[in-house]
């Protein structure tokens, strides 16, 4: 998939586009508006990610231009300024989504799948996991022809830690994806722990989840051979 | 006072002052003028009988005589020729005692020495000054009541002029000040007037009022601009470490310790985020136009906080009367109150403690919403100090940035709110927060 990443902070810019490399994403980095708009008329994109405070031009201006020509592309909004008006604007104008700064790669890269699930409806959303047949978009969980259940935070957890397979998370993401960023001083992200012990207790009843790790140290991550 | 009636007032003092000083000094200064004629008259007097002798000669009025006198019927004036036996060149005239017809009186008197046919003569014209006495009261009491009672016109017709002549600075404090509120909004252009002061008044106020609100308007981009120069160096970082975690080169052993920084940077991240909101809020950029239902809104709040309630197992009671609707709020912003205040009593309760959210009308019909917990409480000492940025209280030495009851305590005034905390006994916190 194309991303054009307009962010004129280069050592950012460069950081997504290695990040988002991995997933196999194809970047193309500008860091202006005039350079943006120029990419815009001559390629084809299926992501804009679009910082507001560009040196020549406001980040919204770039959307609104761009959105009349290309409305199927999808658009994230990355902003450090935070303005609650900004927000409502940027999703006024049509943008898909919006990530303040500073962000994790982890939520952009969710953000975007989430948006590509839902632009295309029909994304793999079934995913193997030793003996489970996890379905991210139907939100169930089989162990052979039995369901489990799991809490709504516990499938959360889980569905992040998947979307992020093979990589290992640290609690603080974990607990900043699934409970937000409300000011929640880090005091403790020890619940994770209790969450993942409640997934494993759940799961274990019907079989291994050795494919769910605890990186010492770090936190957790999921081991999927693809 | 107003200031009209202040200089209107100070005038008519000063007139009256004035007037007064006049009433008294008045004998005075008939007395010179009657003096000053006195002496005229006196040497007009003098100027006539020498004319007359002149003519007459001496002899006519001595008739072999050495002296000749001669009085008005009232003693009111008299005239006397003597002759001497020295050559006088006496000339002068002052105020002297005279004896006529047995009587003693107070003459102003002429006394001039010249010569006649070889004989020297002294004259003497004399005048009594009684008669110029009797005219001061009634002068004064006439002078008083002419003067008091053109000072009050003047004082009416100085009401009106100053009326007139400070319209500008009414105007001026109706317009530019009554009533207006931080930050001003439309600001009027400066009026011209015919008094250079007030439009140089007009002008300032114009000028600092602008001033004022590009400072307002500068510290409003600073937040922004500080938000931005800060977030991004952290952006970067986040993101850097992000991907070196995901490098396959990296050991375990590294790999815990960029956790760590990840972590370390989340925290420094979550501190200016929540100085930005303090920052944020104290420079009033958020609208107060929502109304908020407050049973909808704890409800929220119980939902975000569910996890945390569960790990300590912690029941939270929603103990709410009657439903209250708070207008004027910025739900946002109150959520954030409440959510830090519940959060507080959650990270500072005992396992399988309890949480009630209570409300009630206090004293003075305040609205009150209370949160008890039963928790650890708090040192009496420590009480004054808890709303303070990064103040942690000893006895509850958990994790966190200590900025979680600043941000409660801005939210709180920024909205015109109050709050009470107390630890009785401490036997857990009583946190009170007054609505308007």
């Amino acid at each position: 998939m194309q991303v054009l990443i307009v962010e004129d902070e280069r050592l950012l810019s460069a950081e997504m586009a290695a990040f988002l490399k991995k997933s196999f994403y194809t970047c193309t980095p500008v860091y202006s508006a005039k350079e943006a708009l120029q990419q815009l008329v001559d390629n084809e994109f299926d992501f804009v990610l679009l910082d507001l405070g560009l040196p020549d031009k406001d980040g919204l201006t770039v959307l609104h231009e761009s959105k009349k020509h290309h409305p199927e592309t999808a658009y994230i909004i990355l902003t450090a300024r935070g303005e609650v008006e900004d927000r409502i604007k940027g999703l006024d104008l049509g943008a898909d989504d919006y990530l303040p700064k500073p962000f994790s790669l982890l939520e952009l890269l969710s953000r975007m799948q989430a948006i590509t699930r839902r632009k295309s409806g029909l994304a793999d959303s079934q995913i193997e996991l030793g003996a489970f047949l996890i379905d991210l978009k139907n939100r169930s969980i089989l162990a052979g022809n039995v369901s489990v259940e799991l809490s709504k935070k516990e499938f959360d957890l889980l569905s992040y830690l998947i979307l992020h397979k093979n990589r290992p998370l640290t609690r603080t993401q974990l607990s900043e994806r699934i409970w937000g960023a409300i000011s929640d001083d880090d005091y403790d992200s020890n619940y994770i722990d209790v969450h993942i012990k409640n997934i494993r207790k759940k799961l274990g009843l019907w079989a291994e989840t050795d494919w769910l790790e605890t990186v010492r140290g770090v936190g957790y991550k999921i081991r999927l051979q693809s | 006072m107003k200031l009209q009636t202040k200089i209107t007032l100070l005038i008519t003092l000063s007139k009256g002052a004035v007037v007064l000083l006049f009433v008294f000094l008045l004998p005075l200064l008939v007395d010179r003028i009657a003096f000053d004629y006195t002496n005229y008259y006196l040497r007009q007097q003098k100027q006539k009988v020498l004319r007359t002798i002149d003519k007459n000669g001496l002899d006519l009025y001595f008739q072999g005589d050495s002296t000749y006198g001669s009085y008005t019927m009232l003693l009111e004036e008299y005239v006397s020729l003597e002759i001497t036996d020295t050559v006088s060149t006496l000339d002068t005239i002052l105020t002297s005692r005279r004896i006529i017809e047995s009587d003693t009186l107070n003459y102003r008197v002429l006394m001039y020495g010249f010569t006649v046919a070889d004989q020297p003569v002294l004259l003497e014209i004399g005048k009594t000054s009684a008669s110029i006495e009797q005219y001061n009261r009634p002068l004064q009491k006439l002078a008083f009541y002419v003067l008091g009672s053109l000072m009050i016109v003047t004082m009416l017709l100085d009401l009106l002029v100053i009326k007139r002549v400070i319209r500008p600075l009414n105007n001026i404090i109706r317009h530019r000040l009554i009533n207006r509120k931080f930050p001003f909004g439309k600001i009027n252009p400066p009026q011209i007037y015919s008094t250079s002061d007030f439009t140089y008044l007009d002008a300032s106020l114009v000028t600092l009022m602008q001033q004022v609100y590009e400072a307002f308007e500068k510290e409003r981009e600073f937040a922004g601009n500080a938000s931005h120069e800060l977030m991004t160096p952290i952006s970067i970082m986040q993101s850097k470490l992000e991907n070196l975690m995901l490098d396959e080169s990296v050991s375990d052993e590294q790999l815990g310790k960029l956790a760590e920084m990840l972590q370390s940077v989340t925290r420094l991240k979550k501190i200016v985020q929540a100085l930005m909101l303090i920052a944020r809020v104290e420079n009033e950029q958020f609208e107060r136009n929502d109304s908020v239902n407050i049973s909808e809104l704890l409800e929220e709040v119980r939902s975000e906080l569910e996890h945390r309630l569960e790990e300590k197992e912690i029941q939270l009671l929603l103990q709410l009367e009657v439903d209250w609707q708070i207008s004027k709020v910025n739900r946002d912003l109150l959520f954030q109150l409440f959510f830090n205040l519940i959060n507080n009593a959650i990270k500072y309760n005992r396992f399988r403690g309890n949480i009630t959210v209570s409300n009630f009308i206090g004293e003075n019909g305040r609205r009150r919403i209370r949160i008890a917990d039963t928790g650890v409480g708090i040192p009496e000492e420590e009480l004054p100090y808890l709303f303070e940025r990064f103040r942690k209280s000893r006895a509850r030495s958990q994790d966190g940035n200590g900025l979680g009851l600043s941000i409660v305590r801005t939210i709180a005034n920024y909205h015109g709110f109050e709050l009470k905390i107390s630890s009785p006994n401490r036997e857990g916190t009583i946190i009170d927060v007054l609505i308007r």
